[in-house]
């Protein structure tokens, strides 16, 4: 099956020229199939922004090759409209990019610029609402800037959802939200690919969200995809992820302490209840009363 | 349009940290210095006179190891007005000098190309690359922070007439700290529009209302941000005590060496020089040549 999505070897400079010259990307390789879920995580400077800006065309490929849904990035005749309205960019803080009075018409701003008809925008904006769980006759026409910093930031991934695209990327979107929000914002994501078989690609610093939710993760430190693997492959090396900056996510942590003071256990646990499991198999405690432990402390 | 980097355009008035001698110059001597120059470029009318005010103003950007590329950049932008003037030079330029001080060229109705328009656009032109050396050299060398503090000491004495000179230091601080911020925000969300399909620059053939409609993804959420960022700044300024310029000191003392006062001396002495002495032993030559030139180039396009 060909890639929806491919990198290879991608150089970039900011400034390039200029004495202000500034290395982002030095040599980044991936690749990403339909319906998956792929993330990116790296420490802050690491180029991954600057690499997602590839995918729709925002940058343009200086050195290296990038193809998504099966068109070359360099090719400067490149209908880079139509790209867009396939690949859909949800940048960090998007509730920053509203501008319209009311919900509906900021919802519809994409529709409209792609130039679709008025029965077709109101029934996509209609969906791409109700997916991030804002109802359409009560929120559309609602003034945008009154909602609290929640409500806009479901109003901006609703902006880009109601494109319908085929790929979607999300530059830290639980970013400063609450934890249920966020977490509400995540089993958004993974529905939208488990029901409409959106490819999503997740640059995140939260790693708890990425073993969540990612199918594979890919590695960025200093402009280089460096790892690739399933999030088990990846977690279960925490000393070299610390060593980038990195971290795994804590249950992962916990685990790796257990081992490091000599417990066998697993330490390519994701999940608070796999790793519960694995403790409660490996310390025999099924076998114990609860009260032994208690005493113990 | 794909090309979305703010930063790319917005080079003028950046600081280069080269640490050269002219970096370390007070900033004070700096803004008086340029001043005499501004004074000295805009008056010297003779040839002589503005050549060596460039071999001078070039030397100083060698000084300062800034790359000559970099002093120029401001110089392309303007090339399109460079040219109009030009033009009109040519086409409008009236000789004060009596018919004695030059010759016609060319003469078709009212317009008259003498060498004397022709003497005029090369010290236009001349006086205009003056100008951008000098702003680059002045906005390249030194820091805002230093620009701000020595156009506050030297507008200081001028309190006493109760001339807000700290609160314009202050205002010309903050616009200059923040217009790379927003220059960021705003490529974030030309960004963010242009994923939503948004297209900047185009219209059809309404093209001025269109061009502006389509500006406002961009200006709304650009002022939003302005005014919060105003909003936080004020009040993060207040809650470290900030009431104003009755009082305050300030960290960076700025204190003039005798190095400075020499600078100082020379530009003024230059200056004064360039001004009063009636420099054009050159002139003379450089006109023939040019005027020659110039007779060729018109006997070429009319025949």
């Amino acid at each position: 099956m060909t890639p929806v999505l491919r990198v290879e070897e991608l150089h970039h400079t900011y400034l390039r020229g200029t004495p202000f010259e500034a290395v982002s990307l030095r040599g980044v390789d991936m690749e990403v199939h339909q319906g998956e879920i792929v993330s990116i995580i790296g420490p802050t400077g690491s180029g991954k922004s600057t690499l997602i800006q590839h995918f729709n065309g925002l940058i343009r490929p200086q050195k290296g090759k990038v193809f998504v849904l099966g068109q070359d990035l360099r090719d400067p005749d490149l209908d880079i409209k139509g790209l867009r309205r396939q690949v859909g960019m949800i940048f960090q803080t998007p509730e920053q990019q509203l501008f319209e009075q009311y919900v509906g018409d900021d919802v519809a701003f994409g529709p409209r610029n792609f130039g679709l008809g008025r029965p077709e925008v109101r029934q996509r904006v209609k969906k791409a609402m109700e997916t991030v769980g804002l109802g359409f006759e009560e929120f559309k026409d609602r003034m945008t800037f009154s909602l609290s910093g929640g409500e806009m930031r479901k109003v901006a991934i609703a902006g880009v959802l109601a494109l319908e695209p085929r790929i979607l990327i999300f530059d830290e979107p639980t970013c400063g939200l609450d934890p249920a929000t966020a977490s509400e914002l995540l089993s958004k994501i993974r529905e939208l690919r488990d029901e409409e078989e959106v490819t999503i690609i997740l640059v995140s610093h939260d790693m708890e969200s990425v073993a969540q939710l990612a199918d594979r993760i890919y590695v960025i430190l200093q402009g280089q995809s460096i790892l690739e693997g399933t999030p088990r492959q990846i977690f279960s090396q925490a000393g070299l992820l610390r060593g980038y900056g990195l971290d795994a996510p804590q249950v992962t942590q916990v685990m790796h302490g257990l081992r490091g003071r000599g417990a066998p256990v697993r330490v390519d646990l994701l999940s608070v209840s796999e790793a519960e499991e694995e403790i409660v198999r490996c310390f025999d405690l099924a076998e114990r009363p609860a009260s032994q432990c208690h005493d113990r402390l | 349009m794909t090309d979305y980097s703010a930063f790319r355009h917005l080079t003028i008035g950046q600081y280069l940290p080269y640490g050269s001698m002219v970096h370390r110059l007070d900033p004070r001597a700096k803004i008086v210095m340029f001043s005499l120059l501004v004074a000295a470029v805009t008056f010297a009318n003779s040839y002589t006179a503005s050549v060596i005010l460039l071999v001078v103003l070039l030397g100083v950007v060698r000084l300062s190891r800034t790359p000559l590329r970099f002093a120029l950049q401001g110089l392309r932008p303007a090339l399109p007005w460079i040219a109009v003037f030009a033009l009109m030079q040519l086409l409008f330029y009236r000789n004060p000098y009596g018919p004695k001080a030059c010759s016609t060229i060319w003469n078709w109705g009212f317009i008259d190309i003498t060498t004397c328009s022709i003497r005029q656009i090369g010290l236009m032109i001349l006086r205009l690359l003056e100008f951008m050396i000098l702003i680059s050299l002045l906005t390249l060398t030194t820091r805002t922070t230093e620009l701000t503090h020595g156009l506050e000491r030297l507008l200081s004495p001028l309190k006493r007439l109760r001339f807000p000179a700290h609160e314009l230091a202050l205002v010309f601080a903050i616009a200059l700290r923040f217009a790379p911020t927003l220059a960021g925000e705003l490529e974030r969300i030309m960004k963010a529009q242009a994923s939503r399909g948004a297209d900047f620059g185009e219209g059809g053939r309404l093209g001025f209302i269109q061009r502006t409609r389509n500006l406002l993804p961009l200006l709304v959420p650009l002022f939003i941000s302005a005014l919060r960022r105003a909003e936080d700044l004020a009040l993060a300024m207040e809650a470290r005590g900030y009431t104003g310029g009755r009082g305050r000191t300030s960290y960076l003392q700025l204190r003039a060496l005798p190095r400075d006062y020499l600078a100082l001396a020379l530009v003024g002495a230059f200056c004064v020089a360039i001004l009063f002495s009636t420099l054009d032993v050159l002139d003379g030559f450089i006109f023939s040549a040019v005027s020659a030139w110039a007779r060729e180039v018109f006997f070429h396009i009319v025949h």
